[in-house]
């Protein structure tokens, strides 16, 4: 399908005076959450993160469990709202977000991949694929034709009308991130999308993430605790007890985004693209 | 999400699980099917009864008769206390403005006849002239008892044309013949057949002759003094009601009034325990609303606490429902579902439960009635009022008892509900 990766960024921003926030997709400030448990002091999984994803990057975000990595994951998803801290979505202000914007935010600009793939069952297909369409008010017609393309575009248009429990957990998972592309969404945020699956199916959803970011220029989240998969990545941001502990973009950013030879995640990359 | 879409994943559901859905719908089922089961009976009987009434000269027919006063009841009635023929005539005169025929039936009695070795079942009726015109039935051949019949005790008789063509071949051939009627007392009353009439009964007596069988062979009419005197051995002619055809466009109940203040001021002013009441068209299918009235009552308290306990079944499967479908919840919130939404998803699928059982119940409940109207022997529909009210009514169901389970849904912190094993 995809033989190896071609490292090349897409959306290369010059770094000329300060960017404006929609430079960014993501873009955190001092992110904290914490959670009240009860006991006099409140239980703080997130202590100020702050970092910034630009379009079309392919970006994970590693973690042993336990590091807050799903804490981090359920506030980028807009599931969640920060404790205090800012966090723009391609320049919504998520943190001050009402739950029903939070719903629109998700809805529009948010593509979830699971690691249990969260298909709807008794659900074919095609209709899991017309999901997200349905709550933004795609009209029946051309939310049957997008998920078509969509099924085509993960190469499962001969499986439109199986229903869940017809299919293999490759295949469950290709059609899970036809679903999370179908608003066209300005991130794709996939949460250990390869965890139940064998290295062979895994190393297909993979690709196939490789080629939406190549082709399609999405910007893509993965978040796992698999150092290999997350070497693959253009970047690297690794958490630990609620901090950012190293950030392979920190280095790049501060020379030039073009620059990798001092980055060592990037000569891993290397490496396999000339596999 | 749209209307259509919910309706669609609503039924998807409830498809993959028919046993559990069937059995929750169950009490909404008996419910309504009870309410229009009721509904539909009591349209059979108002239309049963009506045909009875149109039968016998519609709202035209009044009846009056004695009855104890309420206040000093007796055990019986003395024979001063019977109306007399004298008291008719006065009536009939007197009223003769609004009266088209005095209609009067003292007795029955039956007896067998002996004709060429066969045995036929004979049941006799006194009347007077006026009596066939509240009933629909015609003369077909030969005449009706006439006012001179009644006065001079002739031993004539009416028979059925059902009768004639069975014992004697066809409706002419029975005038002129005699016929010896051996009652159950013994004694022996020769009669001369002089008419012969063609019965038309109403869809319940049709009903009751149909299961009486073959042998039903109608009624025999003889003029009303000669089963006064021949058969009962009075000594003259006493009744204890009557009835009148008033003339078309008199108002039954202003006539009755007159006639009944008249009556009792004339005739029952010394009497400290009888009176003279009359029963109109009108004050009959009031009695019959009445009863009718009562026995909804009671099927509703029925099928009411057959709904309460239906919608509660209804809510706890929806509540298992969605406990069920926690995760389901949490993706489609995660897909962007607003929480109307989710909400709105329940309420439907709780209205498409109710309403599937609603369903069900109509058809049943007219089933049900029409199965009691059947041996009534008539059909009706049901009143579209009664199946409005039910459609309406287990959507209500639906949406009360739905909305508490979809509103839990709607507010399930999407977190949590992806997390959700």
């Amino acid at each position: 399908m995809i033989g190896g990766l071609v490292m090349k960024k897409k959306f290369d921003t010059p770094i000329t005076g300060t960017r404006r926030k929609n430079d960014y997709v993501i873009s955190t400030k001092d992110i904290v959450k914490s959670f009240y448990t009860g006991t006099p002091n409140e239980l703080e999984i997130l202590h100020g993160m702050t970092f910034n994803v630009p379009r079309g990057q392919f970006v994970s975000i590693v973690g042993q469990s336990g590091s807050g990595k799903s804490t981090l994951m359920n506030i980028i998803g807009a599931l969640d709202r920060p404790t205090s801290g800012e966090y723009f979505l391609d320049g919504t202000d998520v943190s001050r977000a009402t739950d029903k914007e939070l719903s629109a935010i998700r809805n529009k600009q948010i593509g979830f991949v699971f690691q249990t793939f969260n298909l709807i069952a008794r659900t074919s297909a095609l209709k899991n694929i017309e999901l997200p369409m349905l709550y933004s008010g795609v009209p029946p017609k051309e939310r049957r034709e997008r998920a078509r393309q969509l099924l085509e575009t993960v190469e499962m248009s001969d499986r439109a009308g199986h229903m869940p429990n017809e299919l293999s957990g490759g295949q469950k998972q290709r059609i899970a991130i036809a679903r999370a592309m179908a608003n066209d969404p300005d991130i794709i945020l996939a949460d250990e999308p390869t965890g139940a699956l064998d290295s062979k199916t895994g190393r297909m959803v993979m690709d196939l993430f490789h080629k939406l970011h190549r082709e399609q220029g999405k910007t893509i989240v993965l978040i796992t605790h698999n150092n290999e998969l997350a070497a693959e990545t253009d970047r690297i941001i690794t958490i630990s007890d609620g901090n950012i502990i190293s950030d392979s973009a920190e280095s790049t950013d501060s020379k030039s985004l073009d620059s990798k030879s001092a980055d060592s995640e990037g000569q891993v990359n290397e490496k396999e693209a000339a596999e | 999400m749209g209307f259509f879409e919910n309706i669609s994943v609503a039924l998807a559901g409830l498809k993959s699980n028919k046993m559990r859905a069937f059995l929750t719908m169950l009490g909404i089922i008996i419910g309504i099917s009870s309410v229009i089961a009721i509904s539909t009976l009591g349209s059979i009987m108002n239309a049963s009864v009506m045909d009875i009434f149109n039968s016998q000269g519609g709202s035209n027919l009044v009846g009056f008769q004695i009855r104890m006063k309420q206040d000093r009841a007796r055990d019986y009635y003395y024979s001063e206390d019977l109306i007399t023929i004298d008291m008719i005539n006065d009536v009939g005169e007197r009223f003769a403005d609004d009266i088209d025929a005095v209609a009067l039936y003292s007795n029955s009695s039956s007896g067998s006849m002996l004709l060429r070795h066969k045995e036929y079942d004979v049941s006799l009726n006194g009347v007077n002239p006026g009596y066939i015109k509240q009933s629909m039935s015609k003369v077909v051949a030969g005449r009706w008892i006439s006012d001179k019949d009644c006065e001079q005790n002739r031993s004539t008789c009416v028979i059925s044309d059902k009768m004639a063509k069975k014992v004697f071949g066809s409706e002419r051939g029975a005038i002129g013949k005699n016929i010896s009627v051996t009652l159950r007392d013994g004694r022996m009353l020769d009669f001369t057949v002089v008419g012969v009439y063609q019965e038309q009964l109403s869809a319940m007596m049709q009903a009751m002759v149909n299961m009486m069988g073959e042998d039903w062979s109608g009624d025999t009419y003889i003029p009303y003094s000669v089963m006064n005197r021949e058969i009962d051995g009075a000594v003259d002619d006493t009744f204890f009601y009557f009835y009148i055809n008033t003339k078309s466009g008199v108002d039954a109940t202003t006539f009755c009034e007159k006639v009944k203040s008249y009556m009792n001021n004339s005739y029952y002013r010394e009497n400290d325990a009888v009176e003279i009441y009359y029963q109109t068209a009108e004050s009959q299918m009031a009695m019959m609303d009445e009863v009718m009235g009562i026995l909804q009552l009671a099927i509703s308290v029925i099928a009411g606490i057959s709904l309460l306990v239906g919608g509660i079944g209804v809510m706890n499967i929806m509540l298992v429902s969605v406990t069920e479908r926690t995760r389901e919840i949490g993706v489609r919130k995660a897909m962007g579902a607003p929480n109307s939404a989710i909400r709105m998803q329940f309420i439907v699928e709780s209205i498409i439960i109710c309403l599937i059982g609603g369903v069900i119940g109509i058809l049943l409940g007219i089933a049900l009635g029409n199965l009691a109207g059947l041996i009534v022997g008539t059909m009706a529909p049901p009143s579209l009022n009664s199946i409005i009210l039910a459609v309406g009514f287990s959507m209500a169901i639906g949406i009360f008892f739905g909305y508490y389970p979809a509103n839990r849904a709607a507010k399930l912190d999407p977190i949590e509900a992806l997390r959700y094993e």
